[in-house]
Order: C-alpha cells, then structure tokens, then sequence
C-alpha cells in the first residue's frame, strides 16, 4: 500500500496541493472575516478607506 | 465462597474508604454554610426591624457597588515601626519572597503530578495491551512517589510562610485572616482531606491493583485532584483580592459577603493560568527527574523507561504550555478592564523591561521543546526523512524569537539616543511592536505543531488511501496558516490601533487551526500505517536530556519572573488601594535584583528537589518495567 502511495504521479501531487492550497486559503480568510466581524471590527477596513 | 465473601469485603471498604473521602471533602462546605448564607442575607427579615433599631450601618462594595452592612474592622492604617512591621537585620519583603516562592513550587508540583498520574493510572486501565498498561500503571506509581516527599516540604514551607508573616507583617496578616477566617478554616479541613486521600492513593496502591479496586483507587484520585484544585483556588483568592479587592468598602471594612471576597475579577483569569502553569511546570519537573535518572542509569532497561517517562511528562507539559500564553492574555485584558494603569504599567510602564525578558524565557521554551523532538526522532528508523527540514524550521525559529524578543525601546545613554535618531532603532524598531511579536510567537507555536506532526510520523507510513490528498492537505493547510499570519502581522501596520488589537485573534485561531486540525488530520492518517521500525527507547543523545532539564528550569524561572511582576504591580499597597504598606521596603526593586532574586529561588528550588529526587531514588526498585517485544533498547550514544 505505501509503495501504491509513492506512485501517485507529481501532476496529481500538484493538483491535490493547488486545491489544497485554495481551501486553506478560503478556510483562514473566512476565520479572519468572522473573527473580527464577532469583535466588532472591519476586516476589510483599509480597503474600504 | 471464602473468595467472594473476601471480596465482598473488600468492596465495602473500598465504598466506606470512598464514602469517608466524599464526606470529608464535603464537609468545609457544609461547615462554611452558616457564614456563606450570612454572608448572602446578612440580615434575615425577621430580625430586620431590629437591626434597623440598632442602625447598622451599611456600606458599598468596592468592586460589585451591592450595599451590605459593615461587619469588620476597616483597613489598619500602618505606620514604619515595630508594632507594624518587626524586622531582623534584613529586609522583610526578602524573607517573604523567598518564602513564599518556594511554597509555590513546591505547591504548583505536588498539585499538578496527581492530575498526571489520573490520567496515566486511567490510560494504564482502559489499555488493551496488559505489558503497555503495567507499563503506564508504573508511570503513575513513579509519578506519585516523587511528589509525596515533595508534599511533606510543601506543608513544612507553608508553615514557614506563615510564622514569617506573623512574625514579619502581623498588622496585615492580622486584617487578612480576619476577612478571610472561613477560607482559611476550609483549607485547613480541605488540606487534612487531601493528606489523607494521598496517602491512602499512594499506601493502597499494591491492595488497590486488580479489578474493581483499581477503580476506586483512580476514583480517589479523582477526589485528589478535586480537593487540591479547590485548595489552590482557595489560596488564588487571597492573592486576587489583594490585587482587585471586592466585598469590602473603601475603608477596606467586610461587608459580610464572603463570595464577594473570593469571587473578585481577577480570581478566574488568575485560576486558569495557574492551573495550567502548574500542568506545565509540573510536567517539566517530572521530565527533568526522568532526565536525571536516565543519565544516571546503570542498565539498558532503566534507560528505555526513563526515556519513554521524560517524553510523557515533556508531551504533557507542552500541552498545557501552548494555550498557557492565550490564558496569560485573558488575565492581562481583565487586569487592565480592572484598572488601565495597572495595566499599563505591567506590560509599558515600570514592569515592562520584565515583560521583554518573558519572552526571552518563552523563545527559549518552544526553542527547547523543538530540539528535544527532533533529537527524539533519532530513536526511530525512517525519520531520517525529515532531518533535511529541521535546518529550515531552525532559521524560522531563530528569526522569530530574534523578532519576539526586541524591545520597542531601549534603556539609553543621551549620546546613545542622539547617535541612534530617537528611543527607537530606524529599522529594528519596527519590529518591536505588538503586530510583529505577534505574528513572531504565532509561527514560532506553529512550527513547533509541524514539529510534533514530523516526529509522530518519525517511524510511520500512512497507508491509507486518501493519503496522497492527506498530506498535499497538511502541506496547504500549514503553508496557508504561515502565509495568513505573517499577512496579519503586516496588515497591523497599515491600520490604526483599535482596529489592530482585533487582530490578534484570527492569529491566534490560525495557530489553534494548525494544532488541532493538523493533530487530528495526521493521527487519522496514521491509523494502520506501515511501520519502519520500533521506536528504540533509551536510544536517544545525552545532550536530549539535558534539554529536559533546561526545559524545566527555564519553567521554574518563568513562574518565579512572571509571580514577581503581577506581586509588584499592587506598587506600594498590600491591599491595593485599601491598605498601604507603609514599610521601608515599599518601592518596586531593579530589575537585576529582581533577576537576582529570582535566580537564587531557582537554584534553591533545584538543590532542594534534586534531594527530594535522591530521597525517591533510594527507596526505589529496579524499574520492573522491560521494553516490549521487538523494541531495541540499546546503548544512548554518547559521544556529543
């Protein structure tokens, strides 16, 4: 089973990171958004000025 | 027939053994009820017309604004001089700090190892595996033993705390005791509770080993744990009211609500921390007798076992070491909710300087614990594969702690200030403020997850199919938490302050993030995975070792550092802004005779406790505990 692990090719390698990479990104953007909005704060404040 | 009647006989004194506990823990309450319900309705509606006649005379809470009538004396207005403040040829503040300093280490350590030896004799029981269960079973026995004589010198150093008061500061000791008279009756009964219950815990551990009295011995240590976290809470209180008083006047007089007096606004935050200060503190304790009996094994055997036992302990200690800094922050905020400015003069006033060498102290903990995993990983086959890492998360390490611990300003000559252009560095200034710091301690928790997810995997291959996505998630995840804190440390520059300090708390989510769901993920993923080999215990370097040690010192260090700044804030009062202290010693010392003092009640604690470690090694037994099947113990290497 670990050697079928180490066949999965650097292109798949690539694409499951690249989507990781987005869902990680969303996930810690949310977590900041809600987190401030919860403290009563604008996140997004300096591009709103 | 004879067997079941013997044990029959043995469960009815195991539940009147249980039953006698549970009522001795219960009596300071039913003792202190009276008072407490006093305390609630001082005076009953009955009686009310009477003491109207008596006009009693009512005053404010200081803290909770309840009006309650005057029941004790106000705050004694003390004067330099004899009858105040008697003295030997020395400084009094002196004899009491180190006093009182030692009470709390020895206090913090005999408090935390039950909690660990709870969940190790639990851990032990659930075990399916009978030589890892016996092997955990040990732990806690090992663990227990080494706090029992540590428990005799907590009560002979609380004695001695007490007679220094009396003897030193007996106006003020006088007015605490007597606001505090049912506190202080209960800790005396919760104290007696508590002797007895460890004793017993300890004494019937070999009576206790089997069945449904292995039971009852964890369900008395149960007892154990609630009794010594009452009693800590208990003492928590004296210390919280003289910073933050509540259920007094503003002559400092008792307004008969005892809830009042202990339930002040600083008292939980105050609860939490040191709870958790004490897991960590003990943790690293244990970690160190485990170091020091590993370095001083004759056998292979010893050597496995001590290993596995400091990595127990240093796992434990680091787990409560990670939320220690949040719990740290909730304290901090509700001291300066209480009182801005003394708030501002902890952490940008006065005490500040104090503060920079707290970080220093923390750096060096996560810098040590990262050192001690990564020498860890040396007794496995197969993590060689992470080694090409380890010099990467060095530098991000050391640029962090660098980052961590620059000071916003630095104390300066006036040629020094004019050679430089102002208090602050042109460029290393910028890294002395919050948003840096911030987002340096966040990466530096971070890494030292990343840290511990490399050495779980050290001898493991995930076998399971999703494990390809697994780690390709694992790897975006943590590359997503570093890049989104370092994002909100510079984001904190560009905007103005009050908006800024939000931000702290997405950083700190980020980190928890990485823990948890980063623990959890790889736990998951290494479920059935391939193995490349056992995990050779006692094979592991010297210099591993002696970052235990290093580890539990820089704890101690911290703990006396970090007790001596939130007692120096109260400034010149014993009972903040109720009662003065009017003693020549009421100004706040230099930071090197702090330093000093503080290294002194380390190297004390230390001396004492490694003849606390000698007096356990002499009664103990060849650790009966081998190595399980297949497992190499060899030799640690020793040329370093």
């Amino acid at each position: 089973m670990a050697e079928q692990i180490n066949q999965v090719s650097t292109g798949k390698k690539i694409g499951f990171a690249v989507i990781s990479l987005i869902i990680a990104a969303a996930y810690f953007t949310w977590l900041d958004y809600s987190l401030m909005n919860m403290q009563g704060l604008d996140y997004f404040y300096l591009f709103r000025k | 027939m004879a067997i079941i009647t013997k044990q029959a006989r043995k469960k009815i004194w195991a539940f009147l053994a249980l039953g006698m506990f549970s009522g001795l823990l219960l009596l300071p309450l039913f003792l202190s009820l009276p008072t407490g319900a006093s305390g609630a309705d001082p005076v009953p509606a009955a009686s009310a017309k009477a003491a109207d006649a008596k006009s009693v005379e009512k005053s404010r809470d200081v803290w909770y604004k309840t009006e309650g009538p005057v029941v004790g004396a106000p705050a004694p207005k003390t004067t330099d001089g004899p009858k105040d403040y008697p003295r030997y040829n020395f400084e009094s503040r002196v004899l009491l700090w180190v006093g009182l300093q030692q009470h709390l280490y020895y206090g913090s350590f005999v408090l935390a190892v039950p909690i660990f030896c709870m969940v190790v004799e639990y851990l032990g029981i659930i075990s399916k595996d009978k030589a890892l269960s016996r092997k955990y079973d040990q732990l806690a026995y090992d663990f227990v033993k080494i706090s029992l004589t540590a428990y005799s010198l907590t009560a002979l150093l609380g004695g001695i705390v007490i007679f220094t008061f009396l003897t030193l500061y007996p106006t003020f000791f006088t007015y605490l005791s007597g606001i505090f008279r049912p506190v202080m009756a209960t800790y005396a009964l919760l104290f007696i509770a508590e002797s007895g219950t460890l004793y017993i815990y300890y004494y019937g551990w070999d009576k206790m080993r089997e069945g449904f009295l292995k039971w009852v011995h964890v369900s008395m240590s149960v007892m154990l744990n609630v009794i010594g976290t009452v009693l800590m809470m208990l003492a928590n209180s004296w210390i919280a009211f003289m910073q933050s008083p509540a259920g007094v006047d503003a002559d400092g007089r008792y307004l008969g609500n005892i809830w009042h007096v202990i339930h002040t606004t600083l008292w939980n935050p105050i609860n939490v921390h040191r709870l958790l200060g004490n897991m960590a503190f003990g943790g690293g304790v244990v970690a160190a007798y485990a170091a020091y009996r590993f370095l001083t094994s004759k056998t292979d055997e010893e050597r496995a076992h001590y290993d596995w036992m400091g990595y127990v302990a240093m796992f434990i200690g680091v787990c409560f070491l990670i939320p220690l800094p949040f719990a740290g922050y909730w304290l901090m905020r509700e001291v300066y909710a209480y009182r801005q400015q003394m708030g501002i003069t902890l952490m940008g006033g006065l005490l500040a300087w104090l503060f920079i060498i707290q970080a220093v102290m923390i750096g060096a903990l996560f810098l040590t614990t990262n050192y001690y995993l990564w020498q860890g990983m040396e007794r496995m086959r197969g993590a060689e594969r992470y080694q090409k890492y380890i010099k990467y998360m060095v530098f991000v390490l050391i640029a962090c702690f660098i980052v961590w611990l620059t000071p916003h300003t630095i104390v300066m000559t006036p040629a020094e200030l004019k050679a430089m252009g102002g208090q602050q560095h042109p460029v290393l200034g910028n890294y002395g403020v919050m948003s840096a710091k911030n987002g340096a301690i966040n990466t530096i928790i971070t890494t030292t997850v990343l840290s511990f997810i490399m050495y779980q995997r050290g001898n493991k291959i995930p076998t399971v199919k999703w494990a390809p996505l697994g780690n390709s998630f694992l790897f975006g995840f943590f590359t997503m938490a570093y890049i989104n804190i370092i994002w909100l440390a510079i984001y904190g520059y560009y905007i103005p302050a009050n908006v800024r300090v939000g931000l702290s708390v997405p950083q700190v989510a980020s980190t928890l993030s990485c823990l948890f769901i980063g623990v959890t993920l790889n736990a998951l993923m290494l479920k059935g995975a391939k193995d490349t080999g056992p995990i050779a215990w006692g094979q592991i370097s010297v210099r591993s070792q002696y970052a235990l040690i290093m580890l539990a010192t820089s704890f101690t260090w911290m703990m006396g550092l970090m007790g001596y700044i939130r007692s120096s804030v109260r400034l010149f009062w014993h009972v903040n802004e109720i009662m003065r202290d009017n003693s020549p010693w009421a100004f706040t010392h230099t930071i090197g005779f702090g330093a000093n003092m503080i290294s002194f009640n380390v190297l004390f604690f230390w001396m004492t406790i490694l003849f606390v470690f000698w007096l356990g090694s002499l009664g103990a037994k060849k650790a009966p505990v081998t190595a399980p099947s297949g497992q190499k113990v060899p030799i640690p290497a020793s040329s370093h």
